[in-house]
């Protein structure tokens, strides 16, 4: 699938560069505003399917839901200190960091703003699941368990996951899926509040 | 709350719903993947389309890469360290911890 992405996005480079004139940039915004409506609308449907997840909010105490609580204003915040020193607004900055790591969905929401952010947003969401997937195992062994869900944002519950697994234990493995969830739920509604800024 | 989050939450919620009670088949379900792919790899194919077409993005795609790296790297490092300073409240009471 990681392949088929890169693959995607480099193929329409090339046919946007190369074979689509100018004049089509404006029909492009349409299109992605139709597809992205489809696509959330397939998402939650996907979260819909996941019935596990409130058993085990209730088993394990709604003060995990501290975790993906920590994870969106660090992500933000972070986002934001990091553009600060690029010098970019802190609206763009703010929504950058609210992709969680959703690098797909952030960079598609971001492309009818601006095509430059867009393009930042894929790069860092990719960048951070690379940087996630590398730390995930050092973050275990040297600072704590619960900790090596925060670079993985909202890819906790699925591409992260298994790193997470093999890396800690049963408990952190489920507060990171349900964090993964909620992460998943809440990024298209913090980027788009956090562009409007 | 601005009209665009609204549609966004209402369609993530009413797709959200509509799976958890049930009210798609088991064909459709399995169907799900592959046309969140299909639709997924079309806006992205889409969103390459508008990158394409903005010379001056293709121009600085370097620099765009360097200011990406800066922007994943301190989200990650906020969001460890405020994870850290809640993991004593969160993970209270559980006694499968075991950690470094």
């Amino acid at each position: 699938m990681s392949l088929s992405i890169i693959l995607a996005v480099v193929l329409g480079i090339g046919v946007g560069y190369f074979l689509i004139p100018d004049c089509f940039f404006s029909y492009t915004g349409i299109i992605t505003d139709i597809g992205l409506c489809l696509l959330l609308f397939f998402a939650g449907m996907d979260i819909g399917k996941q019935k596990g997840v409130f058993k085990d909010l209730k088993k394990m105490g709604f003060r995990i839901l501290l975790v993906p609580l920590m994870i969106i204003i660090g992500s933000i915040f972070g986002s934001i200190v990091g553009g600060f020193l690029l010098k970019m607004p802190i609206n763009e900055s703010g929504a950058v960091g609210a992709g969680l790591g959703w690098y797909t969905l952030s960079s598609v929401m971001l492309t009818n703003y601006s095509t430059e952010l867009s393009a930042i947003a894929f790069l860092t969401n990719v960048v951070r699941e690379i940087i996630a997937l590398i730390v995930v195992p050092l973050i275990a062994r040297y600072i704590g368990y619960l900790e090596c869900i925060a670079p993985c944002g909202a890819t906790a519950m699925d591409t992260a996951l298994p790193v997470v697994s093999r890396s800690t234990n049963s408990q952190t493995t489920i507060i990171s899926f349900v964090s993964g969830v909620i992460l998943s739920l809440v990024v298209p509604i913090l980027v788009s509040i956090m562009i409007k800024i | 709350m601005n009209y665009t989050v609204l549609v966004y939450f209402l369609l993530l919620a009413l797709g959200a719903i509509i799976s958890h009670k049930g009210l798609i088949s088991d064909n459709f379900s399995k169907k799900l993947g592959p046309i969140q792919n299909f639709c997924l790899l079309f806006l992205l194919f889409t969103m390459g389309v508008r990158i394409g077409l903005d010379k001056k993005v293709i121009s600085s795609f370097f620099q765009i890469g360097a200011k990406a790296t800066v922007l994943a790297v301190f989200s990650i490092l906020f969001s460890i360290i405020l994870v850290r300073l809640v993991r004593n409240m969160v993970l209270r009471d559980e006694g499968e911890v075991n950690e470094p």
